[in-house]
C-alpha cells in the first residue's frame, strides 16, 4: 500500500470527522466563487465600467472575503488536526517516519482540498445564479440572466484557493515536526486552568473601548485623518474587546461566585463555574464573535438603509416629478404636451418657481461654511407655499418685511437652532438687504444643486430683489405614480438635449436604487457570509467543549442531578455564550453605525430607525436559531 | 433497626435473544441502618451491576428494590434524580470530583443542588471536612490535590447530605496504603459512631475486612457470605483470602 492510497483510506475511512473540515472548505469555495463570479458576470462588469465606486466597493469585498476564507479555513484545519493529534501520535509510536507521516497528511489535505473546491465550484454555480436573480430583483430591473459558466471566476477562485490549500497542507506536514510525542497524545487533555481576576486589564480593557467609541465619534477634516482615526479605531475595538472577555469577564462571574446565597443556589454553581473555567479558552471566539457580529449588524443594516432611504432621499432631492428651467416657449410648449399628454401618470398640479440667486454673507458661522462662496437661492413666501400645497406639504410659512425662513440643506442635520436669529446680508448689485431667519423649513422644493442653500422670503422683499435681478423660473410638475414614468422622461430628455436642465424624480430615485440595490448586496452577501462564520465559530466550539464536558454531567447525573435541571445550566451556559458578544457586537455596531452615516453623506439627515431595527431584528432571528441549534446538539451529546 | 436495602430476585439480563449475558441471576440483599456491608467477587461477577441498580443508574430486567422503603422501580426519571440527590451518597474509585470546583464546592454540591440555606450549608462543610481532616484543603482545586484528598473530599461529598445509602465503588483502588486505610477507618467510624449505611464493593481483602459483613458473588448469583463478629480484623481478612480462594479467579486480583 502506497502512502497515497493510505492518506486515501484515511479521508474515506474517517470520513464522519472530516466531513465538518470538508464542509468548511466547501462552504468557504461555494462564497468565493459566487461573489466571484458575480463580479465577472456581463451585467456588473458593464457597471463596473461605467463607475469607479462599484469597482471599489469589489475589490474591497473581494479583499475581506478572502482575508475571511483563508482565516476560516485556518480555523477549521486548526480544530481539524487538534481532534487528530492522537491519531498522528500513534501512527509514530507504530513506528512509521516523521518525514512519512508528514507526507501523508499532505496528501490527505490536498485530496480534501481539490475535492472540495470542485465541489465548491458546482455548488457555487448554482448559487450566483441564484443570486445574481436576487440582485436584479433588488434593483427592480427585469434582466434575463443566462446560465453562464465563468472561466475567469474559475481561475481566480483556483488560484486563491491553490494558495490556501497549500499553505494548510505544508501546516499539515509540519504538524508531526512541531510537537513532542507525548504532546500529540495529551492534546486532549490540555487543562484549563481556572483564571484569577485581575484588575489592571479589565481597566485597560473599559478604557480601550472606551477611547475607540469615542474615536467613532470624531469628524474628520482629511482622509489622512480619517484613515489614521480608522486605524486606531480597529487596534483599540479589536484588543479592547478581547481583553473585555479575557478578563472583565471574570470579575462578573467571580462577582456572581460572591453572591453565595444564589450561587449556593440549585445548579447556578454548576454553570456559573463551568463558564469561568472555560474563559481563558474562550475569549478569543467570544472576541470574533462580538466583532463578526458588530460588523454583520453594521453592514447589513448601512446596506439596507441605503435601500430604505432612497425613496426618502429621492423625494427629497427631486421634489416634483419633473422640474425643468424655462426658457424657450417653444420647447416649454413640447415639454408640457408630453408631460400632460402622458394618461398612465396624470399631473397633480403644475407651478412655476421663479428662483433669485444672490450672493450673501450668513451672520452664523457654520452654515456661513457650508454656503461658501455660493448663491442663496431665494424663493417668495407665495411661491414656497404653492408648491407645499402641489406637493400634499403642511408648513406654509407666513412671513412679511425682512423675515425670513431657511429651508434645510439637502445631507446635512442643520435645526432650526443654527438658523434662528441669525441674519442674511444679500449683497445685489445696486444695494445691501439684511433678512433675519425666524425659524428652518425642512421641505424642499426645488431640485437639488450644491450649495443648497434656500431662503423663503416675503412676497414684497421678493418683487424688490426682482426687479433688480432676473428670477430663474422653474417650471415644476407632480403627476402620479412618479416611479415609473420612464417612457416620458426618456422622451422629455430627448426634447432637452440642447441644454435645458431636467430634474426628475424617475431619475433620482433610479441612480439611487441602482447604487443601494447594489450596495444592499453585496453588503447583504458579505453579512450572510459572516453570520455563516459566526454561527459555524460558535456552534463547533460548543459541541467540542460539549463532548470535553460529558465526563463532568455523567458524574452530575450520579449524584442526582435531573435531566430538566441539566437542560437548565446547559441553556444558562450557552446563553451567556451567545448573548454576551451579541450584546457588545450590538454596541460595536451602532458607534460602527454612527460613524458610518458620518462617511456615507447619503444616510445623513435620514431617521434610519426603522431599516436599522429591522436589519437587527433579522440578524438577531437568525442568530436565535443558531442558539437553539446548539442547545439542542449539545443536549445531545451531554445526554446521550 | 430499620431496613435500607431490601433486594428480591434481581435479575439483570444483557443483550438481545442470540447473545444473552446474565449480570444477575437472582439475588437477595438486605441492608439494615447503620450496617457496613462489602460485596466482593471476581472481575464478571455482576459487582458493578449489582451497584449501578442500587444507584438506580441501571435498571433490573426483574426483581424488586426498595431502598429506604421506596420503591425504585416505580420512580420515573425525575423522581430517580431527587431520590439520588437525597438519600444516596457515591464514593467511586475515580473520585468524579468537578475539575471546575474548589474542594468546598465540591463538598457542598448536594446541598446546593437541594436548595439548602447558605448558612445551613457553611457550617455542614466544615463540619463534615473537619472530620476527613482537609478543613485546610477547602479553597484548592482537585487538580491541585493528592488522589488520598481527593478520594476524601469525594467521601465528605457522599455525607454531606446525610444519606439514607453510601455506596463506595472500589474507592481505595487508586490510592496507597496510607490513604486507604485512613480513608477505611473514617468509613468505619462513620457507620459506628453516626449510624451511616455502607455498601462497599471492593476487589481488595483488605478494604473488606474493615466492614461488618462480607457478600460474595460470582455468576451473578449470592456465592457466600462472612459475618466479622467477634474476628478481629486481621482474623477476618484471612477468612476473607480463604473465601476468595475458594471462589477462584478472585485471589489474584486481592493480591
Amino acid at each position: 500500500m502506497t502512502l497515497f492510497d493510505l492518506a486515501k483510506k484515511n479521508v474515506t475511512g474517517n470520513f464522519r470527522s472530516y466531513l465538518l473540515y470538508f464542509l468548511s472548505m466547501i462552504f468557504s469555495v461555494v462564497i468565493y466563487y459566487t461573489f466571484v463570479s458575480f463580479q465577472y458576470s456581463p451585467e456588473v462588469q458593464m457597471g463596473i465600467e461605467s463607475s469607479n465606486s462599484l469597482l471599489n466597493i469589489f475589490i474591497g469585498a473581494s479583499v475581506i472575503l478572502i482575508l475571511f476564507v483563508a482565516v476560516f479555513i485556518f480555523y477549521s484545519n486548526s480544530f481539524f488536526t487538534k481532534k487528530r493529534k492522537k491519531e498522528v501520535g500513534l501512527y509514530s509510536l507504530l513506528g512509521m517516519r516523521k518525514k512519512t507521516i508528514g507526507k501523508m497528511l499532505f496528501y490527505e489535505n490536498l485530496i480534501m482540498s481539490a475535492a472540495a473546491i470542485v465541489i465548491g465550484i458546482i455548488f457555487g454555480t448554482f448559487l450566483s445564479k441564484l443570486f445574481t436573480m436576487l440582485l436584479l430583483r433588488l434593483l427592480d430591473s427585469a434582466v434575463e440572466v443566462g446560465f453562464g459558466i465563468s472561466p475567469e471566476a474559475i481561475i481566480n477562485t483556483f488560484i486563491v484557493f491553490l494558495i490556501i490549500t497549500l499553505c494548510t497542507s505544508f501546516n499539515a506536514y509540519r504538524l508531526i515536526y512541531r510537537f513532542k510525542l507525548i504532546e500529540l497524545f495529551q492534546a486532549e487533555k490540555e487543562g484549563e486552568q481556572t483564571p484569577k481576576a485581575s484588575l489592571a486589564p479589565a481597566i485597560l480593557a473599559i478604557l480601550l473601548i472606551g477611547f475607540s467609541y469615542w474615536l467613532g465619534f470624531q469628524s474628520s477634516s482629511s482622509d489622512m485623518e480619517l484613515l489614521l482615526i480608522l486605524g486606531l479605531y480597529l487596534v483599540s475595538i479589536v484588543l479592547g474587546t478581547y481583553l473585555l472577555f479575557r478578563f472583565l469577564t471574570i470579575y462578573l462571574l467571580r462577582f456572581a461566585q460572591k453572591r453565595k446565597s444564589s450561587y449556593y443556589r440549585g445548579i447556578n454553581i454548576i454553570g456559573i463555574s463551568q463558564l469561568l473555567y472555560r474563559i481563558n479558552g474562550n475569549a478569543r471566539s467570544l472576541t470574533i464573535i462580538a466583532l463578526l457580529s458588530a460588523v454583520t449588524i453594521s453592514a447589513i443594516s448601512v446596506g439596507y438603509s441605503f435601500y430604505y432611504t432612497n425613496e426618502v432621499q429621492a423625494e427629497k432631492d427631486s421634489p416634483f416629478s419633473y422640474a425643468y428651467i424655462s426658457s424657450d416657449k417653444e420647447i416649454d410648449g413640447q415639454l408640457d404636451k408630453v408631460i400632460t399628454s402622458d394618461s398612465l401618470h396624470p399631473v397633480i398640479g403644475q407651478t412655476e418657481i421663479p428662483v433669485l440667486n444672490v450672493e450673501g454673507e450668513v451672520s452664523n458661522p457654520l452654515l456661513q461654511d457650508y454656503l461658501e462662496e455660493g448663491p442663496v437661492k431665494l424663493v417668495s413666501e407665495s411661491t414656497y407655499n404653492k408648491a407645499l400645497e402641489i406637493l400634499n406639504l403642511d408648513g406654509s410659512v407666513n412671513l412679511s418685511g425682512t423675515e425670513a425662513v431657511g429651508i434645510q440643506p439637502l445631507l446635512t442635520e442643520y435645526s432650526s437652532a443654527d438658523y434662528e436669529g441669525h441674519t442674511v446680508t444679500l449683497k445685489t448689485p445696486g444695494s445691501e438687504e439684511k433678512i433675519r431667519f425666524t425659524t428652518m423649513a425642512e421641505d424642499r422644493i426645488i431640485p437639488w444643486s450644491y450649495p443648497d442653500f434656500s431662503v423663503i422670503i416675503s412676497d414684497e422683499l421678493f418683487k424688490d430683489l426682482a426687479k433688480q435681478l432676473t428670477p430663474i423660473p422653474i417650471a415644476s410638475y407632480e403627476v402620479e405614480d412618479e416611479k415609473t414614468t420612464k417612457e416620458t422622461f426618456d422622451e422629455l430628455n430627448k426634447l432637452t438635449e440642447e441644454g435645458t436642465q431636467l430634474s426628475s424624480y424617475y431619475e433620482t430615485y433610479r441612480r439611487g436604487l441602482e447604487t443601494a440595490g447594489l450596495n444592499l448586496f453585496v453588503l447583504g452577501f458579505l453579512s450572510l457570509v459572516f453570520l455563516a462564520a459566526t454561527g459555524s465559530v460558535i456552534y463547533f466550539k460548543q459541541l467540542t467543549e460539549a463532548h470535553e464536558d460529558k465526563g463532568r454531567y455523567e458524574i452530575l447525573h450520579k449524584i442526582g442531578v435531573s435531566k430538566k435541571e441539566t437542560s437548565a445550566t446547559i441553556r444558562m451556559q450557552t446563553l451567556f455564550v451567545f448573548g454576551l458578544p451579541l450584546i457588545i457586537g450590538m454596541v460595536h455596531g451602532a458607534v460602527i453605525l454612527k460613524m458610518c452615516s458620518n462617511i456615507f453623506s447619503a444616510l445623513i439627515g435620514t431617521n434610519l430607525t426603522v431599516p436599522i431595527a429591522i436589519s437587527v431584528s433579522g440578524y438577531i432571528i437568525i442568530y436565535l436559531f443558531y442558539y437553539l441549534l446548539t442547545i439542542n446538539s449539545v443536549k445531545k451529546i451531554v445526554m446521550k | 433497626m430499620k431496613t435500607i436495602v431490601e433486594a428480591k430476585q434481581l435479575k439483570k439480563i444483557y443483550g438481545n435473544s442470540g447473545t444473552v449475558f446474565t449480570a444477575l441471576d437472582g439475588i437477595d440483599l438486605t441492608i439494615r441502618e447503620g450496617e457496613f456491608v462489602g460485596i466482593m467477587g471476581p472481575s464478571g461477577a455482576g459487582k458493578s451491576t449489582l451497584l449501578n441498580v442500587l444507584a438506580t443508574i441501571d435498571e433490573v430486567s426483574s426483581g424488586e428494590v426498595t431502598i429506604d422503603g421506596e420503591n425504585l422501580l416505580k420512580m420515573n426519571e425525575e423522581d430517580l434524580s431527587a431520590f439520588r440527590r437525597n438519600k444516596l451518597g457515591f464514593i467511586f474509585q475515580d473520585y468524579n470530583l468537578l475539575d471546575t470546583l474548589t474542594v468546598k464546592e465540591n463538598i457542598l454540591l448536594p446541598l446546593a443542588l437541594a436548595k439548602v440555606n447558605t448558612a445551613e450549608l457553611e457550617r455542614r462543610v466544615i463540619e463534615v471536612a473537619d472530620k476527613f481532616g482537609i478543613s485546610n484543603l477547602l479553597e484548592k482545586y482537585p487538580y491541585q490535590i493528592s488522589g488520598g484528598q481527593k478520594q476524601r473530599t469525594a467521601a465528605s461529598r457522599s455525607i454531606i447530605a446525610k444519606p439514607s445509602l453510601i455506596l463506595a465503588d472500589e474507592p481505595t483502588g487508586a490510592l496507597d496504603s496510607k490513604s486507604a486505610t485512613d480513608l477505611l477507618e473514617t468509613l468505619k467510624e462513620l457507620s459506628e459512631e453516626d449510624k451511616a449505611t455502607i455498601l462497599l464493593v471492593t476487589h481488595d481483602a483488605f478494604a473488606a475486612s474493615y466492614c461488618q459483613r462480607v457478600i460474595f458473588i460470582k455468576d451473578g448469583k449470592l456465592f457466600t457470605e462472612l459475618v466479622k463478629g467477634n474476628y478481629s480484623r486481621k482474623e477476618f481478612f484471612q477468612k476473607i483470602l480463604d473465601v476468595l480462594a475458594a471462589i477462584g479467579g478472585g485471589v489474584d486480583d486481592a493480591l
